[in-house]
């Protein structure tokens, strides 16, 4: 399974790269599968294949009228199972005390928003984090901020029942450092999908 | 001035549970008034009578003001004054406690002044058999209201957050409730999810915290002394957050988004009803009431920058009270409703200090890079904080003179979100 996440890794690093411009908050490459579902059953190559299709999904290569999922054994339809199961996450960072959205930022969030629309079954969890600076009751206002922000792009298109808003603040971080390395990690919106 | 570390793992009882903290007095040796303590004289059968005087001078000595001893050799029949003088006793404390009957003991406590070889107290009490940790504690306070003029705090409980890793390597969020003297420690609540700003109801009978066990912050009130007895409060969507005990004890402001941004709403737990009390479009949270419940004060980023407000809860009228810095956040009123002790950035380190709501002054009391949750002793000469040490989270108290008390720390992972309760009843 290791394996696995280093594919998806390089895979999501060759495509969100491109969309990764500076500004308030920026798409960045992290793709964390949250459980490590062991499958045995699952041949390399067929794994790899559903691989490429989230990559495809996500990345717009595939026009909306190809994809509806009409085979449940399709490499489609089983992308799309596994970003709803496996907690495929993926993360917009902000800026201190921020949540404003750049324009890169909101680009990266409209592919969201088109996938969104061309797999109906997708619904959207937006769990807002902060950094350990500061209050941990303002910093739960705060992370809550940031994943209301992406959500009022997503509204956009028609996707606000679609999408819940939670904030866990500084609560849950990804990196436990004191520093700012540390901090940079841990103001983020996390994308999962259900 | 020397600063000398003291570190006392007290284990009076065998009752060692996981979550006795480790008591650190960070002693002052300069300026600490020496008090001789002689054994308490036990009149019948009480139990644990002989470790009375033992949680009264631990009790004195940590808030650093006092350098306690207990004298077992001390003869009090012949009292030599100008002995005691020249050790530069200032006071001399001696008790007698006698069993009256299954719940009541009778207990005269005596204070004598070896400079004027004065009697400076004399009093009888009338003790319901509570426990003996609980008359030490109440012992303790008549002694330190006597020698320095306030109350002590330490017939009070403590809130607290732990949070450990269990065995399968998951982190352990546990609400504890102790003695003011981290003893006694009572698990109240533990969670896989985090667990965030317990409160003491004033009558010290509830519990109010925030909790992630649905997966969203959620205000939960518990009873922590009647076996899983809940309050619940109704359903709100976004976050619910941030209680704060009215001091009638009945109400509980929270931070709600439910009507799309932060603001902050009074729930009346008798009639059921809510009350928004803000409504601006920026983040206002952090709700604290002063103790005569005529003002509330929180904290709210409508000026673009974080910052502490006080509302006049009859006009509603909403003035600013933090100028200096761009970050003021967490502020709770003293007692006596003239300072606030709030979270204030400095440079890259975030500190807690105490403001003049009068004068404007704020004073910086403590040195660290992340302190946080300031909550005043119900005595109102000590502030209580979270704050991190190699890494590790502990609480600090801290006198409002700035000199640093001592600190609550636990062997099993981090302490924190402390909240002080009112005096016991």
């Amino acid at each position: 399974m290791r394996k696995q996440g280093l594919f998806l890794t390089t895979l999501f690093t060759a495509f969100f790269l491109s969309g990764c411009i500076g500004g308030e908050a920026n798409i960045v490459e992290k793709v964390e599968p949250r459980n490590q579902i062991v499958s045995n059953e699952t041949s390399n190559t067929s794994e790899a294949i559903v691989q490429s299709q989230i990559g495809r999904i996500i990345g717009e290569e595939i026009s909306p009228t190809d994809i509806r999922v009409t085979n449940p054994n399709s490499p489609e339809a089983i992308a799309v199972k596994k970003l709803k199961n496996e907690g495929v996450k993926f993360t917009l960072y902000f800026s201190f005390d921020g949540y404003e959205i750049s324009e890169a930022a909101t680009n990266e969030i409209i592919k969201h928003a088109n996938l969104m629309k061309d797999y109906p079954q997708l619904n959207l969890r937006l769990e807002g984090h902060a950094d350990e600076r500061g209050t941990r009751e303002y910093n739960l206002a705060l992370g809550e901020n940031r994943a209301l922000a992406v959500k009022d792009v997503l509204a956009l298109y028609g996707l606000i029942s679609r999408t819940q808003v939670i904030s866990y603040g500084e609560e849950k971080p990804i990196s436990n450092e004191h520093n700012e390395e540390g901090w940079k990690k841990n103001r983020r919106v996390d994308f999962i999908y259900e | 001035m020397i600063l000398s570390r003291l570190t006392l793992l007290i284990l009076f009882f065998s009752n060692f549970s996981w979550g006795v903290l480790e008591v650190s007095v960070i002693k002052n040796e300069d300026n600490a008034l020496p008090v001789k303590i002689l054994p308490f004289q036990i009149i019948g059968s009480v139990q644990g009578g002989d470790l009375i005087e033992k949680i009264i001078t631990n009790n004195l000595n940590r808030t650093g003001h006092f350098s306690a001893k207990v004298d077992p050799s001390f003869d009090k029949n012949v009292i030599n004054f100008s002995q005691l003088r020249s050790e530069k006793f200032e006071a001399l404390v001696m008790a007698s406690l006698e069993k009256k009957s299954e719940k009541i003991f009778d207990i005269q406590l005596k204070l004598i002044d070896p400079y004027s070889e004065k009697t400076i107290m004399n009093k009888k009490y009338a003790v319901h058999d509570s426990g003996i940790r609980r008359t030490a504690h109440f012992l303790s306070d008549q002694i330190y209201e006597s020698i320095l003029g306030i109350r002590g705090s330490f017939d009070t409980r403590l809130a607290y957050v732990t949070v450990s890793k269990n065995s399968h390597g998951k982190k352990e969020y546990r609400l504890e409730i102790s003695d003011s003297d981290a003893q006694n420690p009572k698990t109240i609540i533990t969670s896989t999810d985090p667990i965030l700003s317990p409160v003491w109801s004033p009558d010290q009978n509830k519990i109010a915290y925030v909790s992630f066990r649905n997966l969203r912050s959620e205000v939960f009130v518990q009873y922590p002394f009647v076996r899983r007895k809940t309050l619940k409060l109704p359903y709100f969507d976004g976050i619910a957050s941030s209680p704060s005990w009215h001091p009638d004890g009945n109400k509980l402001a929270i931070t709600l988004s439910k009507d799309g941004n932060k603001d902050i709403y009074l729930y009346d737990m008798e009639k059921k009803s809510l009350e928004r009390i803000t409504k601006n479009p920026s983040i206002d949270t952090e709700a604290s009431f002063s103790s005569d419940g005529k003002k509330m004060v929180f904290t709210s980023n409508r000026s673009g920058q974080v910052q502490i407000y006080i509302m006049d809860l009859e006009s509603k009228k909403i003035s600013r009270a933090t100028y200096e810095g761009n970050y003021n956040a967490k502020a709770v009123f003293s007692p006596d409703g003239k300072s606030l002790a709030l979270v204030h950035r400095l440079g890259k380190d975030y500190r807690v200090g105490i403001l003049d709501i009068q004068t404007r002054d704020l004073t910086i009391l403590t040195e660290n890079e992340l302190d946080e949750s300031p909550f005043f002793a119900p005595s109102g000469d000590m502030i209580i904080y979270s704050t991190n040490k190699k890494n590790r989270g502990i609480l600090s108290v801290v006198s409002i003179i700035g000199r640093q008390t001592f600190e609550l720390s636990s062997v099993n992972g981090e302490v924190r979100e402390p909240s002080w309760s009112n005096y016991s009843q």
